[in-house]
């Protein structure tokens, strides 16, 4: 059984839900992991670091229907400066919409880095309604999934897996809307200020 | 309102007057933080008082867009990415369907034809990848037509000439 790296590639990585799918990660997980954020200024700390693995998980959020230009900045940093035995990369990703589809294209994106700098393609865990998702009973299918995705890594049993909310379109929309109103009042602004059409005025 | 968003300099002859070009590589423009603010605290703009904020309200007001960016693992490059990220102040955090499939409600933001222009040394792989990119984008960001054009950097200054003298020529 080998270890897993586990680096979360959110913009706002200490505060992120990528962080606390990190965390179910390592709880479920059998073999040894260690997680990190990246940063602006650890890059090449992490390359180095990731040569004592034989698993990295990239756990991060679809950022405007791809990778967040904090991860996309590291890869860049990670193709320059390869670890000699290089790990598996496998991925966790999640998007605020209901289909959890609408990853896909951020993991063929990380599927082209692999290609193209000679890493072998692990698992994957897509997961839908990821900004909410926690903070519902709908959790538990998330825990299920990741591990299932933990199983999955450290057996080197590589597979693809995916989960939201099973309810409707219309029933998204609204429990979206509820969880949106709820987080402006917290701000103490109101739905209709969120509804704002102006931009910038 | 036309709009280029170019990620490098570039030596264009424009002659009309409602044509904006912005060089993004030569503006400050943070990340994201990925703080919900333009949706949540400040409705339709950013915490971070940095370039971006000019960029994001003319990219909704234009609808003729020209994009040109850098390609790296089928998506866009750091600088058009950062700044694409930085455009979400002009969605709101509520969610609506298109086509039976859940993306954000749009601002006051005009529909678009788009030419995005793709430069570099791109294998037909990178290309499927970021074909498909585009078009969740035209989703998200309001595209009602778009083209994508893959070209090599030496080509680029020609390549951007041309489809500005389609849009002079309309």
């Amino acid at each position: 059984m080998g270890s897993i790296m586990i680096l979360n590639g959110s913009p706002r990585a200490p505060k992120s839900n990528s962080k606390r799918y990190a965390t179910i990660f390592s709880e479920k997980c059998k073999c040894k992991t260690e997680y990190f954020n990246i940063s602006k200024t650890n890059h090449i700390q992490l390359c180095g670091k990731s040569e004592e693995f034989s698993d990295i998980l990239f756990v991060f959020p679809l950022y405007a229907d791809g990778i967040p230009v904090t991860l996309l900045n590291f890869l860049k940093t990670l193709e320059e400066n390869p670890p000699k035995n290089k790990p598996v990369v496998s991925v966790l990703v999640n998007c605020g919409f209901l289909e959890y589809s609408q990853n896909n294209t951020a993991v063929s994106m990380m599927k082209l880095f692999c290609h193209q700098n000679g890493y072998r393609f692990g698992s994957v865990l897509k997961i839908g309604s990821g900004e909410a998702i926690l903070t519902t009973p709908f959790k538990i299918l998330v825990n299920r999934k990741i591990k299932k995705l933990a199983s999955s890594i450290a057996c080197a049993k590589y597979c693809i897996l995916q989960t939201t909310m099973p309810i409707s379109s219309k029933m998204f929309l609204k429990a979206s809307t509820a969880y949106w109103i709820n987080y402006g009042k917290k701000n103490g602004i109101t739905k209709e200020q969120m509804e704002t059409m102006n931009i910038e005025e | 309102m036309k709009l280029i968003l170019s990620d490098r300099p570039l030596n264009l002859e424009i002659e009309e007057d409602d044509v904006e070009f912005i060089d993004l590589s030569s503006l400050k423009i943070n990340n994201c933080v990925g703080c919900f603010g333009c949706w949540t605290k400040t409705p339709g703009k950013c915490v971070i008082r940095d370039d971006a904020v000019k960029i994001y309200p003319a990219i909704a007001k234009s609808n003729k867009l020209l994009y040109v960016s850098r390609i790296k693992y089928g998506g866009y490059d750091a600088i058009m990415k950062t700044m694409l990220e930085r455009a979400i102040p002009i969605q709101q955090a509520f969610i609506r369907l298109v086509d039976g499939q859940t993306h954000h409600v749009q601002r006051q933001v005009a529909l678009k034809n788009a030419v995005i222009i793709a430069y570099g040394d791109i294998a037909d792989d990178e290309k499927d990848v970021f074909k498909k990119l585009v078009a969740r984008n035209a989703l998200n960001m309001n595209f009602e037509k778009y083209r994508i054009i893959f070209t090599a950097e030496s080509q680029l200054e020609q390549t951007v000439s041309d489809e500005v003298e389609k849009w002079e020529a309309l």
